[in-house]
């Protein structure tokens, strides 16, 4: 008998075996402390983190980036704010110094309006970034052919988004996640971006998904911390539900208890 | 003098300086920050080589909150 009350343990992410399928953002909490509680509760096994210009004799960073060493998990640093290919290679390279990682999460925006990424930057930069030793991860659309190319420049990770950044609507287009699922059942998908509940997040599992990454929907809950467990067991039980196996929905009702033996049933004639 | 922008700022600084003689100048620490010259990275490696020259835009980032 199986007693199996987690979800299929560990998995392989970057070249890293991990417990955790919650990717983690740090921005927007209220207080440094409650980012670090929310963290820690999440379990969160990937941080991202992000660089920006740093006045002289400034510690402001180095304190966030001192927190953050503290709870030795990896880091993830994006590109967030790039608006070229160029700006954002720069990005990962400079990243790559102050964070001693080659883990970039490419971001390369495309509208300022509702923060779309810019595919053809992405793809550009994303081939430069591989050549160039970095392991990439895209954030990208549910775009099936940009998910294609981003594979074609050697991506073994994805990230479409679930509806845009910071939005809280959830998953705009399941069935464009479910295709690209289906289309590369070979590369890691994460759900990155859009998360606003914990049942966004139990779908983008069920929909098997490895993964998903969420910042605004911890850090901008009346509870940040009691959110982040929330969104801690949410992962788990989506990941359950799609390793379980779903029934098939059916058009009708079906009754689930027995009907032979049903009482006050006679038959006269 | 040169006038450079660090940051977007405009800063006057001497001539001939190179990356590491001008985080000295500017007060900057020695490390926790990496630098980038007219948007192209300059690595630890080449502080010294790396002779600032007029006009140039000097980013200098430092880690951050991130989504």
């Amino acid at each position: 008998m199986t007693n199996q009350t987690h979800a299929d343990d560990s998995w392989e992410i970057g070249g890293k075996t991990l417990k955790s399928r919650m990717l983690i953002g740090s921005a927007l909490y209220p207080s440094p402390a409650n980012m670090e509680d929310a963290i820690k509760e999440s379990e969160a096994q990937i941080v991202t983190v992000a660089l920006r210009r740093q006045a002289a004799g400034e510690g402001g960073g180095n304190n966030f980036w001192d927190i953050i060493k503290e709870l030795n998990i990896h880091v993830l640093p994006n590109t967030a704010g790039c608006h070229s290919a160029k700006e954002a290679i720069t990005t990962a390279q400079m990243a790559r110094e102050v964070f001693d990682t080659n883990w970039v999460k490419l971001e390369v925006i495309g509208d300022q309006y509702n923060l779309q990424p810019d595919p053809f930057e992405t793809v550009k930069a994303a081939e430069i970034l591989i050549k160039d030793g970095f392991e990439v991860f895209p954030y990208t659309t549910d775009d099936l052919v940009v998910a294609k190319r981003l594979a074609d420049v050697g991506c073994k990770i994805l990230m479409p988004w679930g509806s845009p950044i910071g939005s809280g609507q959830g998953l705009m287009n399941p069935s464009n996640l479910k295709a690209i699922r289906k289309q590369f059942p070979e590369l890691k998908l994460i759900v990155d971006a859009g998360i606003g509940k914990p049942s966004d997040a139990v779908e983008a599992m069920q929909l098997g998904y490895d993964g998903i990454l969420l910042n605004s929907a911890i850090a901008l809950a009346q509870d940040p911390v009691k959110m982040a467990i929330a969104f801690k067991y949410a992962t788990q039980a989506g990941r359950l539900g799609y390793e379980a196996g779903t029934m098939q929905e059916r058009e009708f009702a079906s009754p689930s208890t027995p009907t032979v033996g049903t009482p006050f049933w006679h038959q006269f004639s | 003098m040169i006038k450079v922008s660090v940051n977007g700022e405009v800063k006057e600084l001497d001539e001939n300086l190179n990356i590491k003689q001008l985080i000295t100048a500017l007060n900057y620490k020695t490390k926790g920050f990496a630098i980038a010259v007219n948007t192209t990275f300059v690595s630890i490696k080449s502080y010294e080589e790396t002779i600032i020259q007029d006009g140039d835009t000097i980013d200098i980032l430092a880690p951050v909150q991130g989504g």
